[in-house]
């Protein structure tokens, strides 16, 4: 079935015409243009198409677009302002925490929601949170150096 | 990949879902949060024509306490028991077996009705609930029944529910104040996999002595098993002997099939392995 809905993405109101069957990850891509989610698994293992919903991570590869109506809806381009990097992006930079950058989006992401939850996380939380985000450039130490860079530049005393 | 195409449609009460999913049969099927048969549609292994959608329900999605235990709604996520308050204070067995299912995403979506409705051997939720003596609630076109969790699960992707029928909630009694329970995972490819077997066991005992054993394990036959026959436990010592015993009845009750965590003799050794370390952990005893 064909519906009219509105979409909240990054803050904006997107009115679309999508079907009953379309995922998220159809929509974002291939009617709003947003590049950065995108499609690997595609049975929500390796966070490559993770998108926020409400400042939760979801997998948008097997989220019916209409199920995301009522929720805000948070890509990586929602998160900085057009000219800055999220202070997230600067530690990943910093860091030199991405080689192909295919799954940096989702990982962002994930850090965002994690860093927001549990501002101290130990180590092992990092990584249990992030054991769902898959990096096959194996940059994980790097991207676990990235966390602790974020989480400092994210702490209310040094905003 | 695309999803073939379907009709979402969306009632605003169990009886409307009820009604669509009458009218409509076979072509038909109720969706929670989708993790499972969205993907399966993706993949095309599974085809409906309709799907009822059950987060528009009101009231689906709430964990509540009530004199003799909790009831979680069928919509309740796996991320919302492991954080619950309520359910890490009354039941840790739970939120720590919620906590580990795939990862942080699947968690976030993943509902616990539609986790036990699909009814897959190996998941998590079914051993933990099966030992703490969960029961089912479900409405369907002849009314409102509930299902002792240990009914539910009936063969390979299997249950008791009846065409039509919706699964509303779960509901856990709580413990008694000297029991104890604990959930073993044991995965063999990564950790956010599904596992090879898991192992639930719950221990009440009073000055040193147990006086009553469940213990359920997932991955080990077409369905989650409860393990019978534990009443030879009641007032005994837990030793070397008492755990033979008890090792013996599970393995005559489970009957595991070779997947790709493991092979039948390989899942018959890690039963026995996993109950003996869970019996132990709830005894005191060193694992």
């Amino acid at each position: 079935m064909k519906r009219e809905i509105v979409l909240t993405v990054n803050q904006r109101a997107e009115l679309l015409t999508v079907e009953d069957a379309d995922t998220l990850l159809d929509v974002l891509r291939d009617r709003l243009k947003l590049w950065s989610v995108r499609e690997s698994c595609g049975v929500g293992a390796c966070g490559s198409c993770t998108v926020l919903l409400d400042g939760r991570p979801v997998s948008s590869c097997f989220l019916l677009a209409v199920r995301a109506v009522d929720h805000a809806i948070t890509t990586l381009e929602g998160l900085g302002d057009g000219r800055s990097l999220h202070p997230i992006q600067e530690a990943f930079v910093e860091e030199r925490a991405l080689q192909c950058a295919y799954c940096t989006p989702g990982f962002v992401l994930s850090v965002k929601s994690f860093l927001e939850e549990n501002p101290e996380p130990s180590d092992d939380d990092i990584r249990e949170y992030l054991s769902g985000n898959l990096c096959r450039c194996a940059g994980y130490a790097d991207i676990l150096r990235a966390v602790r860079a974020a989480q400092r530049k994210m702490a209310p005393s040094r905003a | 990949m695309t999803i073939q195409s379907f009709d979402l449609l969306q009632p605003r009460s169990l009886s409307e879902a009820v009604d669509m999913l009458a009218e409509r049969g076979d072509d038909a099927r109720p969706l929670g949060g989708g993790t499972t048969l969205v993907i399966l549609m993706k993949q095309r292994a599974l085809h409906y024509r309709y799907l009822v959608d059950l987060q528009t329900i009101p009231g689906l999605n709430e964990i509540k306490r009530e004199v003799d235990g909790v009831r979680i709604g069928a919509l309740v996520t796996h991320r919302m028991v492991e954080s619950s308050a309520l359910i890490r204070e009354a039941f840790p067995v739970l939120a720590d077996a919620f906590s580990r299912i795939g990862n942080v995403r699947v968690r976030q979506t993943a509902s616990v009705g539609g986790n036990l409705a699909h009814g897959d051997y190996r998941l998590d939720p079914p051993p933990p609930l099966l030992v703490l003596g969960a029961e089912v609630n479900v409405v369907g076109p002849n009314g409102a029944r509930t299902i002792p969790l240990k009914n539910f699960f009936r063969g390979m992707y299997e249950t008791a529910l009846e065409p039509a029928e919706v699964l509303v909630d779960v509901k856990v009694p709580f413990m008694e104040p000297d029991s104890g329970a604990a959930y073993l995972r044991y995965s063999t490819l990564s950790a956010n996999d599904w596992p090879c077997l898991g192992v639930a066991a719950w221990l009440r005992k009073t000055n040193g002595r147990c006086q009553e054993l469940r213990i359920a394990l997932g991955g080990v036959a077409a369905t989650p098993v409860l393990i019978n026959g534990l009443d030879f436990v009641a007032d005994q010592k837990i030793d070397d002997e008492l755990i033979a015993r008890l090792l013996d009845r599970v393995d005559q009750q489970i009957s595991p099939s070779g997947d790709l965590r493991g092979s039948v003799w390989y899942k018959r050794r890690m039963a026995r392995l996993f109950v003996r370390k869970a019996v132990e952990q709830l005894n005191g005893a060193p694992s």
